[in-house]
């Protein structure tokens, strides 16, 4: 008697939304509800920063990769600026240091709740959706508050940071960490208690200890797995140096267990907080970097709020880098992604996939194409004349600004 | 336990596993917690990543392009491994115009995306590639065109997406 042949079936998940608000491809084989194979496909927000890094100077550099990423886009401005201060030789004051860090645990704090809030959502829980990205307002207030901008905050120069936090900045940080503080408790409580959220959660995409090494998964993910993997604790930089991380591991390797993880490092990133503006130095703010950064390489690392990220920087000796090259976090966990997908049902892959916490604009980031309909397409002049038209008809005059 | 490895013995068990390889290599410490080694033969690599492997000395953090110029003829692959705060850097360099390496996957499963990125953005020939496909580029990308290499013209882009819009209002 012939075996029973099993058919195949391929399910094109993406590229819009896949599980959160953001492009990406995957195509996922399944032998009924089971996940047999899954493949991914990636490069739907490329914009070839890193090709566009070679033809603009350190200083427009800071400003555009800092545009790589809009939730983690302080990691990557500190990130390129260590490695270029690093290059030339520069000593950031404290308070700079200080100042950066508080700004990075802010980023961290936002960036985890609105994952929490993604993650919630994906597992049909939409109240804790609301609410966590409610909270998350508070955050994205201050950092308003501070620099002027809910993201894309622009808080470092080379050399320094732009502003100075004042008193009344600290006594707002500090008594919004009491209210985030409060609310992290009660999410604790709900992503271990809620009986039917545990079901997508619990024994949900697992990812063993020696798994999480072999594919190379870092940050909270691997984390999760008890992989204790955090770049501010292997390579203190900054003001990690004189302000130590405890990093919280979990050994489950579950969705559940990457929740917990991410919640109580919330409490970490508010501890740390306030152990710096309890500590805060005097001092100046920036330090002078020459335009023109010595010839010679650096690799910077930093923990951004998905993980390791990774900058190499390579000077000729110009103000211009030769070579830029950034490694994202989202990456290295991509490949766990399909890995673990395998074996399980269909409609838990967005739960996976929004377990490592994507983050699609990190992962594309190169090459821009210019097509507009066959059309040529358009210069900057152009896009900047459409921009002043556009505000125009909607009664705001930007023409007489004189950019450059 | 490799997690608990300090940076300093990082370097110390590197320089011991790769500075006294088999055949002499080139190495340099650009900083304390950095060690580079450039090999003399790109077939070097995967007995050297195996070398890593089997001390358990880091992971790989990243794998990075250079074009060093069409005037200078050859492309530098480095491999990144991390482990505390040391970064060990595995230099290849390879030519241009018959960019081939060796595959990491059967070693390092999470390489697969660093050797796509690679091989499509410096034209790089991997072997041994499990999954060849193109992870950024779009599917009407031109053959033959690679935007990180340094004489890489946009201009291409304008013209082939333009002789593909001419074609498309022909039929």
């Amino acid at each position: 008697m012939q075996p029973q042949k099993t058919e195949q079936f391929t399910v094109p998940i993406g590229p819009q939304h896949p599980a959160l608000k953001e492009p990406s491809s995957f195509l996922i084989s399944v032998d009924g509800e089971v996940v047999t194979n899954a493949i991914v496909r990636l490069g739907y927000a490329h914009r070839g920063i890193e090709k566009a890094t070679e033809s603009r100077t350190y200083v427009q550099n800071l400003y555009l990769l800092e545009r790589i990423c809009g939730i983690c886009s302080h990691i990557h401005g500190t990130a390129f600026a260590m490695g270029v201060e690093r290059l030339a030789g520069v000593e950031v004051p404290p308070r700079a240091q200080a100042i950066r860090l508080i700004i990075a645990e802010l980023e961290r704090i936002h960036s985890h709740m609105l994952w929490l809030g993604v993650g919630a959502h994906q597992g049909g829980f939409d109240a804790l959706f609301m609410f966590s990205w409610r909270d998350r307002e508070t955050v994205m207030d201050l950092l308003e508050s501070i620099s002027g901008n809910r993201v894309n905050y622009s808080a470092n120069v080379l050399g320094g940071v732009k502003f100075d936090l004042t008193a009344a900045h600290i006594g707002d940080i500090l008594k919004a960490l009491d209210y985030l503080e409060e609310r992290t408790h009660h999410y604790l409580k709900v992503v271990t208690t809620d009986a039917s959220f545990l079901q997508r959660t619990r024994g949900i995409g697992t990812m063993t200890r020696h798994q999480a090494e072999v594919l190379g998964a870092i940050g909270p993910t691997a984390r999760a797995s008890g992989v204790l993997r955090d770049v501010r604790i292997e390579a203190p930089y900054g003001a990690y140096v004189d302000h130590p991380v405890t990093t919280i591991t979990d050994d489950r390797g579950d969705l559940e267990a990457r929740f917990a993880v991410r919640i109580k490092e919330l409490f970490e990133s508010y501890r740390l907080i306030r152990e710096v503006l309890d500590d805060l130095p005097p001092g100046d703010i920036k330090t002078r970097v020459k335009r023109k950064i010595p010839e010679g390489e650096a690799a910077f690392r930093v923990e951004a709020p998905r993980g390791e990220l990774f900058y190499f920087i390579k000077s000729d000796g110009t103000d211009i880098p030769s070579r830029v090259k950034v490694r994202t976090p989202t990456i290295c966990n991509m490949t766990s992604v399909v890995k673990l997908a395998v074996g399980h049902q269909l409609a838990d892959v967005p739960m996976i996939l929004a377990g490592i916490d994507p983050c699609f604009s990190c992962n594309d980031r190169m090459v821009r194409v210019n097509r507009n309909n066959g059309s040529d397409g358009w210069t900057w002049e152009q896009l900047r004349q459409h921009g002043i038209e556009y505000y125009k008809q909607r009664s705001q005059d930007y023409d007489p600004l004189v950019v450059g | 336990m490799p997690t608990s490895m300090t940076t300093a013995e990082a370097i110390t068990l590197a320089t011991d596993v790769l500075v006294n390889w088999v055949w002499p290599v080139e190495a340099a410490p650009p900083a304390p917690d950095r060690l580079d080694v450039t090999l003399k033969e790109p077939k070097e690599l995967i007995p050297m990543v195996t070398a890593l492997r089997v001390q358990r000395l880091g992971y790989l953090s990243a794998i990075t392009g250079l074009d060093l110029g069409p005037e200078d003829g050859r492309l530098e692959i480095l491999y990144q491994f991390c482990v505390a705060a040391a970064v060990i850097t595995i230099r290849v360099p390879i030519p241009r115009e018959d960019a081939t390496i060796q595959s990491l996957t059967d070693l390092i499963p999470g390489a697969e995306p660093y050797e796509r990125e690679l091989s499509e953005m410096f034209g790089v020939t991997v072997v041994g590639m499990r999954n060849p496909l193109r992870l950024y580029l779009p599917d009407d990308w031109p053959e033959g065109v690679y935007p990180l290499r340094k004489d890489f013209d946009p201009s291409v882009l304008h013209n082939h997406h333009k002789e593909q819009s001419d074609a498309a209002a022909e039929d």
